[in-house]
């Protein structure tokens, strides 16, 4: 076992400072932080300055407040002299709307769908409330009648949160999952044809069995492959909570993250044992894309279903393929993020994906001790498998 | 003592060892020679377990050997692999530690052997940024790192300049003489016969000649008279067996055999006698006619 771990200590040490895994690591924290900020860049903005010009604008302010509150969104006003002063501002882009003597309401262009419903429905409160004591009915009463109390939201099912900030999050998981997958399990093939190419393995395997070898490179590999995603996982939260996207994460972010890193280990050790498997057939790192093709297929189809599972996260397919492997890696924490998931079926799923690990494993070590010492033309798979 | 009985191994069609046996002693040099082709990598392949061959038998010390016992050993595969992006003491180092030796054991061969190999300025340096010579000092590190009881290296000198193989030769001289069986194979025969103590002729995946250097010299190689003869009269020679020659206006007698007293006193009627000496062959003579 400890040549297993000298093994792996030695890919992390040495595949872990090389350039490539480095900017690996920048690009894709900078994007799942660029990713946190895009609905504060499109009009996710909820902090809102408005213009008041008149006497009849005066309650907007107070009718505004519990609105915007309930929102989580900012509306500050500010005291204008006339219209004229109000279009400059707005002009200027220093106000996102102005109420003009409680009758019209200014915008540069459209308001903002968020900030036209705030005006819109603290002015239809205002005015009712005002058109109720002209009609002369006792003023306590009328704003005893306008304190309405808002619907409380209630959810049918234990999923709590935002629908789309969930089908947002499970994109998100198969996008990086997908992408952490390919890069660590082409790593993985990489290095063990550049060791069979080389002929270092020849002196390797006169001092560690081939399986020491294997296992070594995929968990040396797969932790630098399981560091990545904890790095986009931090950024991404960490990121979130900055820009304040993290009040509209759904409760139980926590337990997805948690799962889709439990996803992300089980489909490295399938897709990395297949990998090695058939990166040990080839000599050069040229034949490595395309001996590698059956596994990328079975990947790139995994990341299709999963995509589709995003949309349709309760549908037959989806519920079918989140249990079988290896489609279960990737369809399962995105039904996890998205909805509801029975206790069995992840149960099921995370056995049946246990055993596959296994199977492939076993397979994987198999074809690579018989196929990695036969260098030269690329070896046939049915050579080894005998 | 290492030994290899009757190891055949057969690539499809062609029959790469028909039957090949050595055996090399403690403290003993053996040259390994033969044209390309002839099994000398498929036979040290096979020794180092990295081949399976397809029948025969090898021994350490009496025993089978095993997967642990070669574990011991030192190799310097014919293609030589190395990580290129590791740095030279820091690869040294693991292989060190990938024979099981313990964290400070392998630190202080590799400091010693980066030393010795003169490495010490580009211990810190990534292989693909030294030159072949030095890469190839670094693979012989890899092969001594772990103190290996036998030491197995195919063509360790090829591609280095005289001072590299001078350096190389010192240090394999240094591990036979602490005892350490030394198999290598070269097609530079002079140097075999410089260092090796026995050697073996491989040819066409059979073992044609082999043995300590003296005794197959005396059995396969035929031994020369040479005289030098100044101012011959023409003809002398005549009757006599061997060829004559003009070097430099002298004569040169070499005669594979026959009555060496009666052809001195031909050379002293002749003329001046400059030189008058038996001489052995020389490896690649034995080497050229056994595999004739």
């Amino acid at each position: 076992m400890s040549n297993v771990w000298l093994v792996a200590r030695r890919e992390i040490a040495v595949r872990g400072r090389t350039k490539g895994f480095l900017i690996g690591l920048l690009v894709s924290a900078l994007l799942v932080v660029a990713l946190a900020f895009i609905p504060k860049l499109l009009g996710g903005n909820d902090s809102y300055t408005v213009g008041v010009v008149g006497a009849g604008s005066a309650g907007f302010e107070t009718a505004v407040k519990p609105l915007a509150e309930a929102e989580q969104a900012e509306v500050a006003f500010r005291k204008l002299p006339d219209e004229a002063a109000a279009r400059a501002a707005l002009a200027d882009g220093d106000l996102d709307a102005a109420v003009l003597d409680g009758t019209k309401l200014l915008a540069d262009g459209e308001v903002s769908q968020q900030l036209g419903l705030f005006l819109q429905s603290a002015h239809r409160a205002l005015q009712t409330e005002e058109r109720l004591r002209a009609a002369g009915l006792d003023p306590g009463k009328v704003t005893e009648a306008m304190r309405v109390p808002p619907l409380t939201e209630v959810s049918v099912s234990t999923v709590a949160g935002d629908a789309g900030v969930r089908a947002g999050i499970a994109t998100l998981i198969v996008l990086v999952l997908f992408f952490l997958l390919i890069s660590s399990v082409t790593s993985v093939a990489m290095g063990v044809v550049e060791e069979k190419g080389s002929r270092i393995v020849e002196l390797l395997l006169t001092s560690i069995r081939p399986w020491q070898l294997l296992g070594g490179k995929i968990i040396g590999l797969g932790a630098l492959g399981l560091v990545n995603l904890l790095v986009v996982i931090v950024a991404g939260l960490g990121a979130s909570l900055v820009t304040g996207l993290a009040t509209d994460l759904p409760p139980g972010i926590t337990g997805i993250a948690i799962s889709a890193v439990i996803w992300f280990l089980l489909g490295y050790a399938f897709f990395s044992a297949m990998a090695a498997a058939f990166g040990a057939l080839v000599s050069r790192q040229e034949d490595v894309s395309s001996v590698l093709t059956p596994m990328t297929t079975l990947l790139m189809a995994t990341y299709l279903v999963a995509f589709y599972a995003v949309t349709d996260p309760s549908g037959s397919v989806a519920r079918t393929l989140s249990l079988i492997p290896p489609f279960s890696s990737m369809v399962m924490p995105v039904r996890m993020a998205v909805g509801e998931v029975q206790l069995w079926e992840i149960a099921l799923a995370g056995g049946l994906m246990i055993v596959a690990v296994v199977l492939v494993l076993l397979a994987g070590a198999r074809i690579y001790q018989r196929a990695v010492l036969r260098t030269g033309a690329r070896v046939r798979l049915s050579d080894v498998m005998r | 003592m290492l030994e290899a009985q009757a190891l055949h191994k057969r690539y499809g069609d062609t029959e790469a060892l028909r039957g090949v046996s050595l055996t090399v002693r403690p403290g003993e040099m053996f040259g390994f020679v033969g044209a390309n082709g002839a099994g000398k990598t498929t036979t040290m392949r096979i020794v180092m377990g990295v081949l399976e061959a397809d029948s025969g038998e090898l021994s350490w010390q009496g025993q089978p050997l095993t997967y642990e016992t070669r574990r011991g050993f030192g190799y310097m595969p014919e293609e030589r692999g190395l990580y290129q992006k590791m740095k030279v003491a820091e690869q040294v180092d693991y292989f060190g530690r990938l024979h099981g030796m313990s964290r400070p054991a392998a630190k202080s061969a590799t400091d010693e052997l980066v030393e010795r190999l003169g490495l010490t300025e580009r211990r810190d340096d990534t292989v693909d940024s030294l030159s072949l010579g030095n890469q190839q000092r670094v693979q012989l590190a890899v092969a001594l790192v772990h103190r290996p009881t036998v030491l197995i290296l195919d063509e360790p000198f090829s591609g280095l300049d005289p001072i590299a193989v001078d350096a190389l030769a010192e240090a394999l001289a240094e591990r036979c003489a602490a005892g350490v069986p030394v198999i290598f194979s070269s097609h530079q025969l002079e140097l075999v016969d410089r260092l090796c103590d026995s050697v073996g002729i491989i040819s066409a995946g059979r073992m044609v000649a082999g043995g300590p250097v003296e005794e197959v010299r005396a059995r396969e190689g035929r031994r020369l008279l040479k005289v030098v003869v100044r101012d011959a009269t023409p003809g002398w020679a005549d009757g006599l067996p061997g060829e004559v020659s003009t070097e430099n206006g002298r004569h040169v007698l070499l005669a594979p055999d026959g009555d060496d007293q009666a052809i001195l006193r031909a050379a002293v009627q002749a003329g001046t006698v400059e030189h008058f000496g038996w001489q052995q062959p020389t490896l690649t003579e034995i080497f050229r006619e056994a595999v004739a």
